[in-house]
Protein backbone atom coordinates (compact mmCIF):
# COMPACT_ATOMS: atom_id res chain seq x y z
CA UNK A 1 0.00 0.00 0.00
CA UNK A 2 1.95 3.13 -1.21
CA UNK A 3 1.28 6.49 1.37
CA UNK A 4 -1.29 8.79 0.25
CA UNK A 5 -0.90 12.19 1.95
CA UNK A 6 -2.98 11.05 5.13
CA UNK A 7 -1.36 7.59 5.58
CA UNK A 8 0.95 6.30 7.30
CA UNK A 9 4.04 4.90 5.42
CA UNK A 10 4.67 1.21 7.21
CA UNK A 11 0.95 0.00 8.19
CA UNK A 12 0.43 -3.61 7.48
CA UNK A 13 -3.65 -4.12 7.55
CA UNK A 14 -3.35 -7.27 6.06
CA UNK A 15 -2.02 -9.01 9.61
CA UNK A 16 -4.72 -7.33 11.62
CA UNK A 17 -7.48 -8.34 9.56
CA UNK A 18 -6.50 -12.26 9.94
CA UNK A 19 -7.51 -11.79 13.85
CA UNK A 20 -10.84 -10.05 13.63
CA UNK A 21 -14.22 -12.02 12.54
CA UNK A 22 -14.37 -14.55 10.21
CA UNK A 23 -17.06 -12.13 8.46
CA UNK A 24 -14.75 -9.26 7.61
CA UNK A 25 -13.95 -9.02 4.34
CA UNK A 26 -10.33 -10.27 3.47
CA UNK A 27 -10.04 -8.73 -0.17
CA UNK A 28 -7.12 -6.13 -0.38
CA UNK A 29 -9.64 -3.95 -1.73
CA UNK A 30 -11.89 -3.33 1.65
CA UNK A 31 -11.48 -1.76 4.62
CA UNK A 32 -10.43 -3.33 7.52
CA UNK A 33 -12.41 -1.37 9.94
CA UNK A 34 -13.30 1.20 11.88
CA UNK A 35 -9.84 2.07 12.74
CA UNK A 36 -8.57 2.18 8.86
CA UNK A 37 -10.97 4.81 8.37
CA UNK A 38 -10.50 6.64 11.17
CA UNK A 39 -6.64 6.44 10.99
CA UNK A 40 -7.11 7.85 6.95
CA UNK A 41 -8.63 10.93 8.10
CA UNK A 42 -6.38 13.45 7.35
CA UNK A 43 -5.52 15.02 10.69
CA UNK A 44 -5.95 18.50 8.89
CA UNK A 45 -9.56 17.68 8.35
CA UNK A 46 -9.68 16.61 12.24
CA UNK A 47 -8.13 20.01 12.98
CA UNK A 48 -10.73 22.08 10.81
CA UNK A 49 -13.52 20.45 12.06
CA UNK A 50 -12.34 21.60 15.48
CA UNK A 51 -12.54 24.92 14.08
CA UNK A 52 -15.73 24.65 12.72
CA UNK A 53 -17.37 22.61 16.02
CA UNK A 54 -15.75 25.41 18.13
CA UNK A 55 -17.10 28.10 16.58
CA UNK A 56 -20.30 26.74 15.39
CA UNK A 57 -21.31 25.10 19.07
CA UNK A 58 -20.64 28.06 20.75
CA UNK A 59 -22.72 30.33 18.47
CA UNK A 60 -25.49 27.82 18.98
CA UNK A 61 -25.47 27.82 22.92
CA UNK A 62 -24.93 32.07 22.56
CA UNK A 63 -28.09 32.05 19.97
CA UNK A 64 -30.06 29.92 22.33
CA UNK A 65 -29.17 32.02 25.69
CA UNK A 66 -29.79 35.49 23.63
CA UNK A 67 -33.63 33.97 22.69
CA UNK A 68 -34.01 33.23 26.25
CA UNK A 69 -33.71 36.07 27.77
CA UNK A 70 -34.45 38.59 25.38
CA UNK A 71 -37.66 37.18 24.71
CA UNK A 72 -38.51 37.68 28.39
CA UNK A 73 -36.53 40.86 28.63
CA UNK A 74 -38.86 42.33 26.15
CA UNK A 75 -41.83 41.07 27.17
CA UNK A 76 -41.23 42.57 31.10
CA UNK A 77 -40.13 45.86 30.15
CA UNK A 78 -43.20 46.51 28.42
CA UNK A 79 -44.84 47.07 31.76
CA UNK A 80 -42.00 48.01 33.68
CA UNK A 81 -39.80 50.04 31.43
CA UNK A 82 -36.93 50.26 34.29
CA UNK A 83 -35.40 47.14 33.48
CA UNK A 84 -34.14 48.15 30.01
CA UNK A 85 -30.72 48.41 30.21
CA UNK A 86 -29.61 46.54 33.19
CA UNK A 87 -30.76 43.70 31.88
CA UNK A 88 -28.92 43.45 28.35
CA UNK A 89 -26.16 42.01 31.33
CA UNK A 90 -27.89 38.96 30.82
CA UNK A 91 -27.75 39.39 26.84
CA UNK A 92 -24.02 40.71 27.02
CA UNK A 93 -22.87 37.49 29.36
CA UNK A 94 -24.87 35.35 26.62
CA UNK A 95 -22.24 37.04 23.79
CA UNK A 96 -19.78 36.69 25.58
CA UNK A 97 -19.46 32.44 24.85
CA UNK A 98 -19.90 33.55 21.78
CA UNK A 99 -16.99 35.71 21.90
CA UNK A 100 -14.98 32.44 23.27
CA UNK A 101 -15.95 30.17 20.23
CA UNK A 102 -14.36 33.06 18.22
CA UNK A 103 -10.85 33.04 20.47
CA UNK A 104 -10.57 29.16 20.28
CA UNK A 105 -11.63 29.35 16.15
CA UNK A 106 -8.70 32.27 15.32
CA UNK A 107 -5.97 30.61 17.67
CA UNK A 108 -7.01 26.99 15.69
CA UNK A 109 -6.93 29.27 12.63
CA UNK A 110 -3.51 29.86 12.78
CA UNK A 111 -1.96 26.88 13.63
CA UNK A 112 -2.87 25.56 9.86
CA UNK A 113 -0.61 26.73 7.33
CA UNK A 114 -1.58 26.41 3.84
CA UNK A 115 0.81 24.07 1.85
CA UNK A 116 3.73 26.09 -0.87
CA UNK A 117 3.00 23.62 -3.38
CA UNK A 118 1.12 20.74 -4.15
CA UNK A 119 2.50 17.61 -2.42
CA UNK A 120 0.97 14.06 -3.04
CA UNK A 121 3.79 11.71 -0.79
CA UNK A 122 5.34 13.24 2.82
CA UNK A 123 8.84 13.01 3.13
CA UNK A 124 10.44 10.46 4.24
CA UNK A 125 11.12 11.85 7.54
CA UNK A 126 7.62 13.41 8.29
CA UNK A 127 6.91 13.88 11.75
CA UNK A 128 4.05 11.32 12.33
CA UNK A 129 3.46 11.79 16.12
CA UNK A 130 2.98 15.46 15.78
CA UNK A 131 1.18 15.46 12.72
CA UNK A 132 -1.43 13.53 14.11
CA UNK A 133 -1.33 15.11 17.78
CA UNK A 134 -1.79 18.47 16.39
CA UNK A 135 -4.92 17.16 14.63
CA UNK A 136 -6.78 15.12 17.47
CA UNK A 137 -5.59 17.73 19.56
CA UNK A 138 -6.87 20.71 17.53
CA UNK A 139 -10.57 18.50 17.25
CA UNK A 140 -10.61 17.97 20.56
CA UNK A 141 -10.14 21.56 21.98
CA UNK A 142 -13.07 22.47 19.57
CA UNK A 143 -15.21 20.34 21.24
CA UNK A 144 -14.34 21.15 24.77
CA UNK A 145 -14.90 24.54 23.99
CA UNK A 146 -17.84 23.98 21.53
CA UNK A 147 -20.10 21.67 24.06
CA UNK A 148 -19.01 24.03 27.00
CA UNK A 149 -20.49 26.99 25.16
CA UNK A 150 -23.61 25.60 24.49
CA UNK A 151 -24.37 24.56 27.90
CA UNK A 152 -22.91 28.07 29.34
CA UNK A 153 -25.23 29.83 27.02
CA UNK A 154 -28.15 27.86 27.52
CA UNK A 155 -27.73 28.02 31.26
CA UNK A 156 -27.28 31.86 30.94
CA UNK A 157 -30.10 32.29 28.88
CA UNK A 158 -32.72 30.83 31.17
CA UNK A 159 -31.19 32.35 34.01
CA UNK A 160 -31.26 35.73 32.52
CA UNK A 161 -34.86 34.89 31.58
CA UNK A 162 -35.64 34.65 35.19
CA UNK A 163 -33.75 37.47 36.45
CA UNK A 164 -35.56 39.91 34.22
CA UNK A 165 -39.01 39.28 35.38
CA UNK A 166 -37.69 38.89 38.83
CA UNK A 167 -36.15 42.17 38.24
CA UNK A 168 -39.99 43.49 37.04
CA UNK A 169 -40.96 42.97 40.20
CA UNK A 170 -38.43 43.89 42.50
CA UNK A 171 -36.10 45.42 41.70
CA UNK A 172 -33.14 44.02 44.66
CA UNK A 173 -33.29 40.95 43.38
CA UNK A 174 -31.09 41.62 40.42
CA UNK A 175 -27.88 41.90 41.66
CA UNK A 176 -28.65 38.36 43.74
CA UNK A 177 -30.02 36.37 40.39
CA UNK A 178 -26.64 38.07 38.76
CA UNK A 179 -24.70 35.98 40.68
CA UNK A 180 -26.24 32.84 39.28
CA UNK A 181 -25.79 34.28 36.02
CA UNK A 182 -21.64 34.74 36.65
CA UNK A 183 -21.83 31.49 37.97
CA UNK A 184 -23.12 29.90 34.85
CA UNK A 185 -20.79 31.75 32.46
CA UNK A 186 -17.85 30.17 33.98
CA UNK A 187 -18.78 27.43 32.37
CA UNK A 188 -17.60 28.99 29.25
CA UNK A 189 -14.53 29.91 31.04
CA UNK A 190 -13.57 26.27 31.97
CA UNK A 191 -13.93 25.34 27.95
CA UNK A 192 -11.44 27.72 26.80
CA UNK A 193 -8.94 27.43 29.06
CA UNK A 194 -9.11 23.90 28.67
CA UNK A 195 -9.14 24.35 25.03
CA UNK A 196 -6.22 27.03 25.28
CA UNK A 197 -4.14 24.52 27.10
CA UNK A 198 -4.49 21.37 24.70
CA UNK A 199 -4.14 23.31 21.64
CA UNK A 200 -0.83 25.03 22.88
CA UNK A 201 1.49 22.22 22.26
CA UNK A 202 -0.09 21.70 18.51
CA UNK A 203 1.87 22.30 15.87
CA UNK A 204 1.68 20.86 12.22
CA UNK A 205 5.10 19.43 11.26
CA UNK A 206 6.37 21.13 7.92
CA UNK A 207 7.96 19.77 5.03
CA UNK B 1 -62.37 15.08 25.24
CA UNK B 2 -64.52 16.89 23.09
CA UNK B 3 -61.07 20.07 22.31
CA UNK B 4 -58.57 18.25 19.84
CA UNK B 5 -55.40 17.32 21.62
CA UNK B 6 -52.62 20.39 21.62
CA UNK B 7 -50.24 20.21 18.62
CA UNK B 8 -46.96 20.56 20.57
CA UNK B 9 -46.10 21.02 23.55
CA UNK B 10 -45.15 24.06 26.33
CA UNK B 11 -41.82 22.72 26.10
CA UNK B 12 -39.26 22.60 28.78
CA UNK B 13 -37.27 25.16 30.48
CA UNK B 14 -34.72 25.45 27.58
CA UNK B 15 -37.32 25.82 25.01
CA UNK B 16 -40.55 27.30 26.13
CA UNK B 17 -39.42 30.99 25.75
CA UNK B 18 -39.40 30.51 21.95
CA UNK B 19 -43.13 30.30 21.24
CA UNK B 20 -44.12 31.42 24.80
CA UNK B 21 -41.21 33.66 26.68
CA UNK B 22 -42.85 37.15 25.18
CA UNK B 23 -46.04 36.99 26.47
CA UNK B 24 -45.67 35.10 29.79
CA UNK B 25 -43.12 38.27 30.33
CA UNK B 26 -46.01 40.42 29.91
CA UNK B 27 -48.53 38.68 32.21
CA UNK B 28 -45.44 38.87 35.27
CA UNK B 29 -44.91 42.80 34.16
CA UNK B 30 -49.38 42.54 34.55
CA UNK B 31 -48.50 41.36 37.91
CA UNK B 32 -46.73 44.79 38.88
CA UNK B 33 -50.46 46.31 38.50
CA UNK B 34 -51.94 44.60 41.51
CA UNK B 35 -52.96 46.81 44.68
CA UNK B 36 -50.44 46.93 47.66
CA UNK B 37 -51.04 46.39 51.27
CA UNK B 38 -50.52 49.78 51.61
CA UNK B 39 -52.90 50.80 48.57
CA UNK B 40 -55.62 48.76 50.54
CA UNK B 41 -54.78 50.53 54.09
CA UNK B 42 -55.42 53.94 52.53
CA UNK B 43 -58.46 52.98 50.86
CA UNK B 44 -60.13 51.42 53.90
CA UNK B 45 -59.19 54.66 55.76
CA UNK B 46 -61.13 57.11 53.12
CA UNK B 47 -64.51 58.06 53.90
CA UNK B 48 -65.93 59.21 50.50
CA UNK B 49 -65.77 57.99 47.52
CA UNK B 50 -64.06 60.84 46.27
CA UNK B 51 -61.14 59.87 48.37
CA UNK B 52 -60.64 56.42 47.27
CA UNK B 53 -60.53 57.45 43.78
CA UNK B 54 -57.75 59.82 44.75
CA UNK B 55 -55.90 57.01 45.99
CA UNK B 56 -56.17 54.98 43.06
CA UNK B 57 -54.96 57.82 40.82
CA UNK B 58 -51.77 56.33 41.97
CA UNK B 59 -52.69 52.87 40.88
CA UNK B 60 -51.97 51.28 37.72
CA UNK B 61 -56.27 51.77 37.49
CA UNK B 62 -55.29 55.52 36.88
CA UNK B 63 -56.09 55.71 33.36
CA UNK B 64 -59.06 53.23 33.41
CA UNK B 65 -60.91 55.60 36.17
CA UNK B 66 -59.48 59.05 34.57
CA UNK B 67 -63.18 59.58 32.66
CA UNK B 68 -65.59 58.74 35.63
CA UNK B 69 -66.42 62.15 36.92
CA UNK B 70 -68.06 60.52 39.97
CA UNK B 71 -67.45 56.95 41.33
CA UNK B 72 -70.13 54.57 41.84
CA UNK B 73 -69.17 50.56 43.00
CA UNK B 74 -70.79 49.44 39.58
CA UNK B 75 -68.90 52.03 37.51
CA UNK B 76 -65.52 50.62 39.21
CA UNK B 77 -66.59 47.61 38.27
CA UNK B 78 -67.11 48.22 34.93
CA UNK B 79 -64.15 50.21 34.29
CA UNK B 80 -61.68 47.50 35.95
CA UNK B 81 -63.55 45.21 34.44
CA UNK B 82 -62.77 46.53 30.54
CA UNK B 83 -59.38 47.02 31.92
CA UNK B 84 -58.86 43.26 32.47
CA UNK B 85 -60.24 42.47 29.31
CA UNK B 86 -57.97 45.04 27.18
CA UNK B 87 -55.38 43.31 28.77
CA UNK B 88 -56.58 39.64 28.04
CA UNK B 89 -57.33 40.44 24.52
CA UNK B 90 -53.84 41.93 24.11
CA UNK B 91 -52.25 38.84 25.53
CA UNK B 92 -54.32 36.36 23.40
CA UNK B 93 -53.06 38.32 20.01
CA UNK B 94 -49.48 38.17 21.28
CA UNK B 95 -50.06 34.24 21.78
CA UNK B 96 -49.65 31.14 19.24
CA UNK B 97 -50.55 27.74 19.90
CA UNK B 98 -51.01 25.89 22.16
CA UNK B 99 -51.13 28.67 24.79
CA UNK B 100 -53.42 30.48 22.54
CA UNK B 101 -56.27 27.47 22.96
CA UNK B 102 -55.71 27.77 26.59
CA UNK B 103 -56.62 31.44 26.96
CA UNK B 104 -59.19 30.17 24.77
CA UNK B 105 -60.20 27.79 27.49
CA UNK B 106 -60.45 30.85 29.91
CA UNK B 107 -63.05 32.61 28.19
CA UNK B 108 -65.31 29.89 27.69
CA UNK B 109 -66.41 29.88 31.38
CA UNK B 110 -67.59 33.35 30.81
CA UNK B 111 -69.53 32.85 27.76
CA UNK B 112 -71.44 29.75 29.53
CA UNK B 113 -72.48 32.63 31.83
CA UNK B 114 -73.03 34.99 29.52
CA UNK B 115 -75.51 32.11 27.85
CA UNK B 116 -77.21 30.92 31.07
CA UNK B 117 -77.62 34.93 31.61
CA UNK B 118 -79.22 35.67 28.60
CA UNK B 119 -82.02 31.91 28.95
CA UNK B 120 -82.08 32.90 32.47
CA UNK B 121 -83.35 37.10 31.51
CA UNK B 122 -85.63 35.55 29.05
CA UNK B 123 -87.42 33.90 31.30
CA UNK B 124 -88.42 36.62 33.77
CA UNK B 125 -88.70 38.92 30.50
CA UNK B 126 -86.41 41.46 30.61
CA UNK B 127 -85.20 43.56 27.51
CA UNK B 128 -82.49 42.05 25.58
CA UNK B 129 -80.21 44.90 25.29
CA UNK B 130 -80.22 45.49 29.25
CA UNK B 131 -79.08 41.97 29.28
CA UNK B 132 -76.37 41.78 26.61
CA UNK B 133 -75.41 44.94 28.72
CA UNK B 134 -74.88 43.02 31.49
CA UNK B 135 -73.12 40.16 30.14
CA UNK B 136 -69.49 39.80 30.75
CA UNK B 137 -67.12 41.57 28.49
CA UNK B 138 -64.69 38.40 28.24
CA UNK B 139 -67.57 35.96 27.19
CA UNK B 140 -68.79 37.80 23.83
CA UNK B 141 -69.96 36.27 21.17
CA UNK B 142 -71.12 37.45 18.27
CA UNK B 143 -74.02 39.97 18.71
CA UNK B 144 -76.39 38.36 16.32
CA UNK B 145 -76.08 35.12 18.11
CA UNK B 146 -76.63 37.18 21.06
CA UNK B 147 -79.52 38.21 20.30
CA UNK B 148 -81.49 35.24 18.86
CA UNK B 149 -80.63 33.43 21.81
CA UNK B 150 -83.80 34.55 24.05
CA UNK B 151 -86.23 33.64 21.13
CA UNK B 152 -86.19 30.23 22.44
CA UNK B 153 -89.12 28.52 24.09
CA UNK B 154 -87.83 26.78 27.60
CA UNK B 155 -88.37 23.17 26.49
CA UNK B 156 -86.80 19.60 25.98
CA UNK B 157 -87.56 20.80 22.06
CA UNK B 158 -86.72 24.76 22.70
CA UNK B 159 -83.02 23.97 23.74
CA UNK B 160 -82.44 21.32 20.55
CA UNK B 161 -83.75 23.89 18.72
CA UNK B 162 -80.93 26.19 20.38
CA UNK B 163 -78.26 24.20 19.49
CA UNK B 164 -79.03 22.88 16.33
CA UNK B 165 -79.15 26.66 15.22
CA UNK B 166 -77.41 28.92 17.32
CA UNK B 167 -74.99 27.46 19.29
CA UNK B 168 -73.60 25.21 17.10
CA UNK B 169 -70.81 27.74 15.98
CA UNK B 170 -70.01 28.83 19.46
CA UNK B 171 -66.90 27.29 21.24
CA UNK B 172 -69.64 26.12 23.67
CA UNK B 173 -71.80 24.53 21.52
CA UNK B 174 -70.07 21.17 22.23
CA UNK B 175 -70.54 21.34 25.76
CA UNK B 176 -74.37 22.19 25.13
CA UNK B 177 -74.50 18.81 22.65
CA UNK B 178 -73.08 16.89 25.50
CA UNK B 179 -75.81 18.00 27.99
CA UNK B 180 -78.33 17.48 25.62
CA UNK B 181 -77.07 13.86 25.10
CA UNK B 182 -77.02 13.45 28.71
CA UNK B 183 -80.74 14.85 29.47
CA UNK B 184 -81.93 12.72 26.78
CA UNK B 185 -80.78 9.48 28.84
CA UNK B 186 -82.84 10.89 31.50
CA UNK B 187 -86.11 9.37 32.10
CA UNK B 188 -89.47 10.28 32.17
CA UNK B 189 -91.51 13.55 30.98
CA UNK B 190 -92.80 13.55 34.58
CA UNK B 191 -89.30 14.23 35.97
CA UNK B 192 -88.69 16.95 33.61
CA UNK B 193 -91.94 19.16 35.14
CA UNK B 194 -90.75 18.98 38.58
CA UNK B 195 -87.75 20.33 37.76
CA UNK B 196 -88.42 23.42 35.99
CA UNK B 197 -87.71 26.04 38.24
CA UNK B 198 -84.08 23.93 38.85
CA UNK B 199 -83.59 23.50 35.53
CA UNK B 200 -81.83 26.43 34.65
CA UNK B 201 -79.15 25.92 37.63
CA UNK B 202 -78.79 22.73 36.39
CA UNK B 203 -78.06 23.25 32.73
CA UNK B 204 -75.20 25.78 33.83
CA UNK B 205 -73.92 23.19 36.70
CA UNK B 206 -73.58 20.71 33.91
CA UNK B 207 -71.93 23.07 31.47
CA UNK B 208 -69.50 24.43 34.27
CA UNK B 209 -68.96 20.34 34.67
CA UNK B 210 -68.24 19.56 30.88
CA UNK B 211 -65.74 22.81 29.97
CA UNK B 212 -63.89 21.91 34.22
CA UNK B 213 -63.70 18.30 32.41
CA UNK B 214 -62.72 19.49 29.01
CA UNK B 215 -60.46 21.99 30.11
CA UNK B 216 -58.12 19.29 32.88
CA UNK B 217 -58.44 16.47 29.74
CA UNK B 218 -56.12 19.34 27.55
CA UNK B 219 -54.08 20.66 30.35
CA UNK B 220 -53.07 17.09 31.03
CA UNK B 221 -51.81 16.36 27.52
CA UNK B 222 -49.99 19.98 27.35
CA UNK B 223 -47.57 17.63 29.51
CA UNK B 224 -45.06 19.33 32.34
CA UNK B 225 -45.41 22.43 34.81
CA UNK B 226 -48.68 23.27 33.25
CA UNK B 227 -50.38 19.90 33.80
CA UNK B 228 -49.34 19.91 37.54
CA UNK B 229 -49.84 23.24 38.18
CA UNK B 230 -53.39 23.84 36.19
CA UNK B 231 -54.13 19.77 36.82
CA UNK B 232 -53.82 21.20 40.84
CA UNK B 233 -56.05 23.92 39.96
CA UNK B 234 -58.88 22.47 37.83
CA UNK B 235 -59.00 19.68 40.77
CA UNK B 236 -59.32 21.68 43.46
CA UNK B 237 -62.12 24.02 41.22
CA UNK B 238 -63.92 20.99 40.43
CA UNK B 239 -64.38 20.07 44.54
CA UNK B 240 -65.68 23.47 44.83
CA UNK B 241 -68.29 23.05 42.56
CA UNK B 242 -69.04 19.66 43.84
CA UNK B 243 -69.40 21.08 47.86
CA UNK B 244 -71.05 23.71 46.55
CA UNK B 245 -73.80 21.91 44.73
CA UNK B 246 -74.52 20.19 47.16
CA UNK B 247 -74.77 22.50 50.03
CA UNK B 248 -77.20 24.76 47.85
CA UNK B 249 -79.35 21.88 47.28
CA UNK B 250 -80.38 21.01 50.69
CA UNK B 251 -84.06 22.26 50.95
CA UNK B 252 -84.67 22.36 47.14
CA UNK B 253 -85.97 19.52 44.72
CA UNK B 254 -82.87 18.08 44.06
CA UNK B 255 -82.13 17.28 47.46
CA UNK B 256 -85.10 14.32 47.06
CA UNK B 257 -83.79 10.88 47.14
CA UNK B 258 -85.25 9.93 43.29
CA UNK B 259 -83.09 13.18 42.00
CA UNK B 260 -80.18 12.76 43.89
CA UNK B 261 -79.16 9.64 41.87
CA UNK B 262 -80.50 10.89 38.76
CA UNK B 263 -79.72 14.29 38.59
CA UNK B 264 -77.72 15.55 41.28
CA UNK B 265 -75.12 12.64 40.91
CA UNK B 266 -74.65 13.90 37.12
CA UNK B 267 -73.79 17.42 38.39
CA UNK B 268 -70.39 16.40 39.86
CA UNK B 269 -67.35 16.53 37.58
CA UNK B 270 -65.20 13.83 36.91
CA UNK B 271 -61.91 15.30 37.87
CA UNK B 272 -61.12 16.17 41.28
CA UNK B 273 -59.58 14.84 44.43
CA UNK B 274 -63.29 13.97 45.39
CA UNK B 275 -63.65 11.85 42.41
CA UNK B 276 -64.74 9.28 42.55
CA UNK B 277 -64.95 8.06 45.81
CA UNK B 278 -66.21 11.48 47.75
CA UNK B 279 -68.43 12.24 45.01
CA UNK B 280 -70.11 9.02 45.14
CA UNK B 281 -70.41 9.16 48.93
CA UNK B 282 -71.76 12.97 48.18
CA UNK B 283 -74.42 11.79 46.55
CA UNK B 284 -76.37 10.41 49.12
CA UNK B 285 -76.04 13.01 51.51
CA UNK B 286 -79.17 14.79 52.42
CA UNK B 287 -78.40 17.06 54.91
CA UNK B 288 -75.53 19.17 56.55
CA UNK B 289 -74.41 16.85 59.17
CA UNK B 290 -73.98 14.24 56.64
CA UNK B 291 -71.67 16.70 54.78
CA UNK B 292 -69.61 17.61 57.50
CA UNK B 293 -69.06 13.80 57.95
CA UNK B 294 -68.01 12.96 54.35
CA UNK B 295 -65.78 15.86 54.13
CA UNK B 296 -63.78 14.83 57.74
CA UNK B 297 -62.54 12.30 55.44
CA UNK B 298 -60.59 14.78 53.33
CA UNK B 299 -58.05 16.63 54.81
CA UNK B 300 -57.92 19.76 52.68
CA UNK B 301 -61.38 20.36 52.51
CA UNK B 302 -62.75 19.71 56.59
CA UNK B 303 -60.75 22.68 57.81
CA UNK B 304 -62.96 24.94 55.75
CA UNK B 305 -66.28 23.07 55.98
CA UNK B 306 -65.44 23.75 60.11
CA UNK B 307 -65.56 27.21 59.33
CA UNK B 308 -68.51 27.00 57.63
CA UNK B 309 -70.38 25.22 60.55
CA UNK B 310 -68.64 27.20 63.20
CA UNK B 311 -71.11 29.52 61.74
CA UNK B 312 -71.57 31.86 59.68
CA UNK B 313 -70.74 35.02 61.62
CA UNK B 314 -67.23 35.96 61.20
CA UNK B 315 -66.22 34.06 57.46
CA UNK B 316 -69.17 32.21 54.98
CA UNK B 317 -67.87 29.01 53.35
CA UNK B 318 -67.44 31.37 50.26
CA UNK B 319 -64.73 33.52 51.79
CA UNK B 320 -62.87 30.21 53.39
CA UNK B 321 -62.98 29.25 49.15
CA UNK B 322 -61.75 31.87 47.87
CA UNK B 323 -58.61 32.15 50.71
CA UNK B 324 -57.69 29.04 49.71
CA UNK B 325 -58.01 29.58 46.00
CA UNK B 326 -56.13 32.93 46.08
CA UNK B 327 -53.10 30.78 48.29
CA UNK B 328 -53.05 28.59 45.92
CA UNK B 329 -53.35 31.00 42.83
CA UNK B 330 -50.64 32.86 43.83
CA UNK B 331 -48.59 29.89 44.19
CA UNK B 332 -48.77 29.80 40.32
CA UNK B 333 -46.52 32.80 39.90
CA UNK B 334 -43.60 31.01 42.02
CA UNK B 335 -42.40 28.76 38.93
CA UNK B 336 -41.65 30.09 35.41
CA UNK B 337 -42.18 28.21 31.99
CA UNK B 338 -45.81 26.72 32.50
CA UNK B 339 -48.93 28.27 31.25
CA UNK B 340 -50.95 28.75 35.20
CA UNK B 341 -50.09 32.18 35.12
CA UNK B 342 -51.88 33.69 32.57
CA UNK B 343 -55.14 31.72 34.40
CA UNK B 344 -53.93 32.65 37.72
CA UNK B 345 -53.80 36.35 36.60
CA UNK B 346 -57.39 36.22 35.64
CA UNK B 347 -58.54 34.94 38.45
CA UNK B 348 -56.86 36.97 41.12
CA UNK B 349 -57.28 40.15 38.92
CA UNK B 350 -61.48 39.17 39.46
CA UNK B 351 -60.17 39.01 43.26
CA UNK B 352 -59.24 41.93 43.20
CA UNK B 353 -61.90 43.75 41.81
CA UNK B 354 -64.34 42.19 44.13
CA UNK B 355 -62.43 43.48 46.92
CA UNK B 356 -62.12 47.40 45.16
CA UNK B 357 -66.36 46.15 45.14
CA UNK B 358 -66.81 45.18 48.42
CA UNK B 359 -64.51 48.59 49.55
CA UNK B 360 -66.45 50.89 48.04
CA UNK B 361 -69.84 49.24 48.78
CA UNK B 362 -69.06 49.88 52.48
CA UNK B 363 -67.76 53.22 52.16
CA UNK B 364 -71.18 54.03 50.39
CA UNK B 365 -73.08 52.27 53.10
CA UNK B 366 -71.24 53.81 55.71
CA UNK B 367 -70.79 50.21 56.94
CA UNK B 368 -66.90 50.36 58.65
CA UNK B 369 -66.63 47.26 60.58
CA UNK B 370 -67.64 45.14 57.59
CA UNK B 371 -64.52 46.63 55.51
CA UNK B 372 -61.69 44.22 56.14
CA UNK B 373 -63.23 41.29 55.38
CA UNK B 374 -61.69 40.79 51.38
CA UNK B 375 -58.34 38.64 50.89
CA UNK B 376 -56.06 40.80 49.32
CA UNK B 377 -53.96 39.48 46.37
CA UNK B 378 -49.82 39.35 46.84
CA UNK B 379 -49.91 40.63 50.52
CA UNK B 380 -47.47 40.44 52.89
CA UNK B 381 -50.09 40.11 56.04
CA UNK B 382 -51.99 36.84 54.90
CA UNK B 383 -52.28 34.15 57.00
CA UNK B 384 -50.11 31.56 54.48
CA UNK B 385 -46.95 33.93 54.98
CA UNK B 386 -47.53 34.86 58.59
CA UNK B 387 -46.99 31.79 60.28
CA UNK B 388 -43.61 30.83 58.58
CA UNK B 389 -42.22 33.86 60.23
CA UNK B 390 -42.76 32.37 63.07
Amino acid sequence: TGSSLGGPKTFNFKHQTATMSSETCTSEYCNAGWSEVLTHMSPYGYANFGVAFGLGLSVVGAAWGIWLTGSSLVGAAVKAPRIRSKNLISVIFCEATAIYGVIMAIILTNKVDSPESSVYYLDDDWDYAEYYYAGYGMFSAGLSVGLTNIASGVSVGIAGSSCAIADAQDSSLFVKILIVEIFASALGIFGIIVGIIQSNSCTFPVS
Amino acid sequence: MVTPPPKNTPGGMATFNILHGFPEALVRGMRNSFLQDSDYHHMTQCETLEDVKLNMSESDYAEALADDTSLSPSGLQKAAIDKLVTEFKYLRTQTVEPLSTFLDFITYEYMIENVMLLLKGTLSGRDINELIAQCHPLGMFKESTMRSIPTFENSAKGYSDLYQTVLVDTPVGQYFAMFLEESADRVGGEVRNVLEEVEIEIIKSSLIKFWIEDFYGFVQKLGGDTADIMGEILSVRADTNAINITLNSFGTPLNEPAMRASDRKGLYPAVGHLYPAGTAMLVDVSDEDELGRVLELFPQYSNIWNIHSAGGGEKSIDDAFYERDVQMLELAFESQMHYAVFYAYVKLKEQEIRNLVWITECILQAQKDEINKFVPVFSHHAPWRMTKRR
